[in-house]
């Protein structure tokens, strides 16, 4: 509550100037660790590297992208994984029957988006917090999909949906120009559209929104919406580039959803942060596992060296948006 | 209060007048499994089933809604010792922790089979299991002979510390060790997920040029390794354990070189025959530890029926499975 207090008394600020100081740690950031591993590993500077870190973290980017959203109005959405694992194996399931991959691609969007809308009326019409709502929503999709695929796994999908998540254009990935599009939208809305900045505002202070004449539950049903639709997309990308679907993706997707989120610079509390913060923060994951496979560092320290990077890089970031204040 | 103890022991004494009018068959066999999720434990479930019915027995399959979580598993046991089944066929979902688990059951006096990952302590009637350290040994093997006894290799590890994944991993290092033109480039964790293997995989391939051969600690791996592989044009020989179906589809279709089977319906079948036949009081084999197969190019067939449609094996076929 306090927080919340605070945020109302301060002065308005200007969203982008404090953004950009922490953007700029950021990639300060990005810059150092991408220094240390070029001087340790060759192959680490070369193109093909570099493009394949963006693919890694594009995967990662499109869940965590619409999360940021529903964070930057202090809302949490775990059943993200959850839904990936859900709307892969529906989509799978629609272009094994039907033949047709753009079938199975608005199934899987479609399958994403209702999971979302769900969650987005748990939240304001039964006004569940966030966090227990998408919590219980993660253990209802688990359910349906282990029930639904009952230890199978789908796989062999055509070659033309597989360009999705494997294909090259001009050179470059198919996943990297997608990232590069999600991320521009991402921020025109956010940053330069009155709903985006409802958000932000209804983040920041949910009475003070809904007072100015915020329409809160409208947004916020967007807002999860949005969510679920992105994870809708992730499953298309991750059923076309794995050329598979099987019931247990999803717990080892939520969690580096959400730190990248995290890592990225928006806050838990609400209406501070970037979709192109959580672009970085999705780098930076990528390029911590990238960095270790190429250097050959041991099983055994990988998730230490990554939590280190998480807390470090939260740290760092609550610091610094201190002295800025 | 009374009148709650009656309703409570009516059931039971209806089980007790069943249990000596139809002695033969009928029995309800409970089976615990690890997980919804793997598909090697649903290939131990199909085989209980047939062999439960082809014995005139019943299953209860008792399965964690939550992969592998401890507290589920144990109160699953407590449902089930309420429930009182004619026998269980146990999987803990981690060797020590479920051991007071087990005790739970040993104290209720339900004879208990345990299979799959031999637990740490309480009394059992049988094991019925295969060896993860034999699996990697002759899988990792068969790759090396595949590639002259020389190239380089890269391991993917499933979960670090799991005891399936040391036992593989030791088992694909000792084949190494065997063949010193071999090298191994890198041993990385792609914890039994397909994402993690073929991230780990593209990965390695950016800093190692050439790479001849991959052993992965499963199937779900060994298969994202190959994505990762043809993404990149790059090819090399790869080897997967656990037998799925995918991997089958993709030894068929020459992508995958070899999967080594942890005979999971096999493990369901002799689990749960064991269990019959002790309740029937005739004699059982209190340890059976399967060979591993190495499935190929040459030897897949039996491999490549729908689950439904394979068979148990005979109690005297069972002897000659790896008795101890």
């Amino acid at each position: 509550m306090t927080d919340i207090t605070k945020e109302a008394l301060s002065p308005p600020r200007s969203f982008l100037s404090q953004d950009a100081i922490q953007l700029f740690y950021r990639l300060l950031a990005v810059l150092l660790i991408c220094a240390v591993l070029a001087v340790l590993n060759d192959s680490f500077l070369s193109l093909g590297n570099i493009l394949n870190v963006l693919r890694q973290a594009s995967l990662t980017f499109f869940i965590a992208s619409g999360l940021t959203l529903v964070v930057l109005t202090a809302g949490l959405d775990l059943s993200v994984g959850a839904n990936v694992a859900l709307s892969a194996c529906v989509a799978g399931t629609v272009i094994h029957t039907t033949g047709s991959p753009v079938l199975g691609i608005l199934t899987g969007l479609a399958c994403g988006g209702i999971v979302g809308l769900l969650n987005g009326i748990m939240v304001t019409a039964l006004r569940i917090p966030s966090f227990i709502a998408t919590y219980g929503m993660l253990w209802v999709l688990n359910g349906l999909t282990y029930w639904y695929m009952a230890g199978e796994t789908l796989h062999g999908f055509p070659a033309g949906f597989r360009q999705i998540g494997s294909g090259y254009l001009f050179g470059l990935p198919i996943p990297v120009y997608l990232l590069l599009v999600f991320l521009g939208i991402g921020t025109l809305f956010a940053q330069r559209t009155i709903w985006g900045q409802e958000i932000y505002a209804i983040g920041a202070n949910p009475v003070a929104a809904r007072l100015s004449g915020i329409p809160v539950t409208r947004r916020l049903l967007l807002v999860y919406a949005v969510s679920g639709t992105m994870a809708g997309l992730a499953s298309i990308i991750f059923l076309s580039r794995l050329n598979s679907a099987e019931a247990d993706i999803g717990e080892s997707l939520t969690l580096p959803a959400i730190a990248a989120v995290l890592i990225g610079g928006t806050s838990l509390f609400g209406g501070v942060g970037t979709v192109f913060g959580t672009f970085i923060g999705a780098l930076i994951l990528t390029l911590v596992l990238n960095g270790m496979n190429l250097l050959s560092v041991s099983a055994n320290w990988q998730p230490l060296v990554t939590g280190i990077i998480v807390i470090l890089a939260v740290w760092l970031d609550m610091k610094t948006r201190r002295r800025a204040q | 209060m009374k009148q709650r103890l009656g309703y409570l022991a009516l059931p039971l004494v209806l089980a007790a007048a069943f249990a000596t009018q139809a002695r033969a068959d009928g029995e309800t066999i409970a089976v615990f499994t690890k997980n919804q999720t793997n598909p090697f434990f649903q290939t131990v479930r199909v085989g209980a089933d047939n062999m439960a019915k082809t014995l005139n027995a019943k299953t209860l399959q008792y399965i964690p809604t939550k992969p592998d979580s401890i507290p589920e598993q144990l109160s699953q046991i407590e449902d089930v010792v309420v429930k009182k089944p004619s026998a269980i066929v146990f999987t803990p979902v981690d060797y020590k922790a479920m051991v007071p688990g087990v005790e739970k059951i040993n104290d209720a006096k339900i004879p208990v089979v345990n299979i799959t990952d031999r637990s740490a302590g309480g009394k059992f009637l049988s094991f019925v299991g295969a060896d993860d350290y034999s699996l990697g040994l002759e899988t990792a093997r068969f790759l090396l002979k595949t590639l002259g006894g020389k190239g380089n290799i890269v391991i993917i590890e499933g979960v670090k510390g799991s005891l399936t994944n040391v036992d593989r991993v030791r088992g694909f290092n000792d084949a190494l060790k065997e063949n010193p033109g071999a090298k191994l480039l890198a041993s990385q964790p792609g914890n039994y997920q397909r994402l993690q293997a073929l991230q780990v995989m593209e990965n390695l391939m950016q800093s190692n040029a050439q790479i001849d051969g991959v052993l992965a600690a499963n199937d779900a791996m060994a298969v994202g390794a190959i994505e990762a592989l043809d993404g990149a044009n790059r090819k090399a020989q790869v080897i997967g354990i656990n037998g799925t179906k995918e991997a089958i589809d993709a030894i068929k279709s020459g992508k995958l070189l070899a999967s080594g089977d942890y005979n999971g319906f096999y493990q369901g079948c002799l689990g749960t025959m064991m269990a019959i036949r002790s309740l029937r009081n005739e004699p059982v084999i209190s340890e059976i530890v399967l060979k591993p197969t190495v499935i190929t190019r040459d030897n897949y067939q039996p491999f490549d029926q729908p689950l439904e449609q394979r068979t148990c094996p005979t109690f005297e076929e069972a002897g000659k499975l790896g008795a101890k």
